[in-house]
């Protein structure tokens, strides 16, 4: 395993092909705008390494035996379900932030099982190229970005049906000794500082989508591979402030980047699917739920995070003992826990594939996610209700730093006796990067739009037994009298 | 007189700690530092043979680390767990003095 100091030397190493603000980037590794993105990913490594945490984030890998990063591992038990979201709690609690590494992890483990059943069905080698791919990784530690939204131009049309057909990854042309793709990918977290990318179909598939239902594994800085670097709220803030970020370490989300695939070059043993549409959506479905399965792990961690600083700053504001206050803090306590408890409950309920790996109950994965698009707004509503409007219109660092009004901005922001006005500036910054701006979004569309979660969840409700169940007790219709 | 067997081995072994109610590494500091002091004992990892004591450092009543697996690796094992040590109640703040005064204890056992 890789401690996180070899982790930043890694990918120094690398030569990805990187845009920000209209500029090329050279060094991810110490450049500003990604040091917290970097720092977040490299906890992932340290973590591994220390007594108190390796317990969750070790495993021992199904495929040598070895001792591995639990990100790199395929679940083989409840156990290593309940383990994942409790390693994504605790890590969410370290960083404040979100640390990247799930995507790839929860792709990884949904190919495994999808290119296990694709050969049995087609009679391909799928599976064994990914599980010589998932050597690899497993030995070298890498981190792998999980690529999985295209950018969809009309969402009216399927695939083939756009006009540009470069709207979605697509099998461009295929030759002896592999393929080329192109399209692009949107939201990719973790993308620029990534070891590689792991690459899937975005939706279901019909036989004339079939150049789009492609999977691959591609490095970080293969020939053709375009990032340009999404824009963050306050993000420059990471290049002339210090206090002001808040989250000084590791920063308000992943750092995502829209990846373009411009005649990019997949030999064949990086290919995992090519061209078998029909088993798109099932390699969809099993990705959006173990994806949905974390967000009650790592939005619970930083939930603790935020709900210490809105204690603490409602201590330094004086405001702590009002019941109200109290009670507030109960609530986002108890939606906090409320999420853990989806995460929890889908890991237990989860189940073995075909491929022997295991993966969580999509109905209660998906309740999990679509929480999270509600309860973590909540919770951050009522940070903002306990802060105060102090949240939005503190002066600058850099006017507290000032000669000349620096003086005023530390007699007139005080709060309680005793305290500094450094303190409550700084858990206000750290409340504002939590709650205000990109931090709430990928929230509602990480992992998946509500909508997304709710079709889900209807698939998998069973309306006609819930329907059957009422009939049997108000006696409509002929209904079998014993409980069956 | 003392015993040629001294200093005997003591492992710590952590739950994981996903969400600890109470700071497991202050009592893991502690034990550290009585270790060094007294020379009664010694901190030595899980994977070494001949340990004599294991202490199970849980974060909460769950106990996650209280596994047949870990208690194996020794004759002897405490288990803490929140606000507990072998299913005794025990306040935070005198969680890590009681640890080490149960830890000389099962010690003395094997004098």
């Amino acid at each position: 395993m890789m401690t996180g100091k070899e982790y930043r030397e890694s990918i120094r190493r690398l030569k990805p092909e990187i845009y920000y603000l209209g500029e090329k980037i050279d060094n991810v590794a110490d450049h500003p705008a990604f040091l917290p993105h970097v720092n977040a990913a490299a906890l992932t490594y340290d973590m591994a390494q220390a007594p108190e945490f390796e317990e969750l984030l070790t495993a021992k890998s199904h495929l040598t035996g070895q001792k591995i990063n639990r990100f790199t591992h395929i679940h083989h038990s409840h156990d290593d379900l309940v383990k994942k979201v409790k390693m994504l709690r605790a890590l969410g609690q370290q960083t404040g932030s979100c640390f990247q590494r799930c995507v790839g992890f929860d792709g990884l483990n949904s190919v495994y099982s999808i290119t296990y059943d694709i050969d049995q069905k087609m009679g391909t080698d799928y599976h064994k190229r990914l599980v010589n791919v998932l050597k690899e990784i497993q030995s070298k530690d890498l981190m792998v970005s999980g690529a999985m939204t295209d950018v969809k131009g009309n969402r009216r049309l399927s695939p083939s049906q756009q006009k540009d057909p470069d709207l979605f990854v697509h099998v461009a042309e295929k030759k002896k000794d592999g393929i080329v793709v192109r399209g692009a990918k949107a939201h990719i977290t973790g993308g620029v500082n990534s070891h590689g990318h792991l690459v899937m179909p975005t939706s279901a598939m019909k036989a004339e989508d079939a150049d789009y239902a492609v999977a691959f594994y591609v490095p970080i800085d293969a020939p053709g591979v375009v990032h340009i670097f999404g824009r963050q709220t306050n993000d420059t803030r990471k290049c002339n402030c210090f206090m002001d970020q808040g989250n000084v370490d590791y920063g308000i989300v992943g750092g995502e980047a829209l990846i373009i695939f411009d005649n990019v070059f997949i030999p064949w043993e990086h290919v995992f699917m090519c061209g078998e549409y029909e088993f798109a959506y099932e390699l969809v479905e099993r990705f959006a739920t173990a994806h949905r399965q974390n967000y009650g792990g790592c939005k619970t961690g930083l939930a603790d995070v935020l709900v210490g600083a809105t204690y603490a700053l409602s201590q330094v504001q004086g405001t702590d003992r009002a019941s109200h206050i109290r009670d507030k803090l109960v609530e986002m306590a108890h939606l906090t826990e409320t999420l853990y408890c989806c995460s929890i409950a889908c890991s237990c309920q989860g189940y073995a594939l075909p491929a022997g790996s295991y993966m969580a109950d999509p109905l209660l994965a998906n309740v999990t996610k679509l929480n999270v698009t509600r309860h973590v707004y909540e919770i951050a509503r009522l940070a903002q209700d306990i802060a105060g409007g102090i949240l939005a219109t503190a002066p600058s660092e850099l006017d507290w730093k000032d000669p000349k009004v620096g003086k005023y901005v530390e007699k007139y922001l005080k709060g309680v006796e005793g305290v500094p006005t450094e303190t409550r500036l700084r858990l206000l910054r750290l409340i504002e990067g939590m709650t205000c701006g990109t931090a709430l979004v990928e929230s509602m569309h990480g992992a998946g739009s509500p909508q997304a979660q709710r079709i889900m969840i209807e698939r998998q409700a069973n309306l006609e037994r819930k329907k059957r169940l009422a009939e049997k007790l108000a006696k409509i219709g002929e209904q079998p009298l014993l409980v069956c | 007189m003392a015993k040629k067997h001294r200093p005997y081995k003591v492992a710590l072994k952590y739950c994981g700690s996903c969400n600890p109610r109470v700071d497991l590494s202050r009592i893991a500091r502690h034990l550290k530092s009585v270790a060094a002091e007294s020379g009664h004992f010694q901190l030595v990892p899980l994977s070494e043979d001949n340990i004599n004591v294991v202490v199970i450092l849980c974060g909460c009543p769950r106990a996650c680390g209280n596994k047949e697996e870990v208690k194996a690796r020794a004759r002897l094992c405490l288990v803490t767990a929140g606000e507990s040590l072998n299913g005794h109640p025990i306040p935070e703040n005198e969680l890590p003095s009681v640890v080490e005064r149960e830890l000389i204890k099962v010690l003395g056992s094997l004098d």
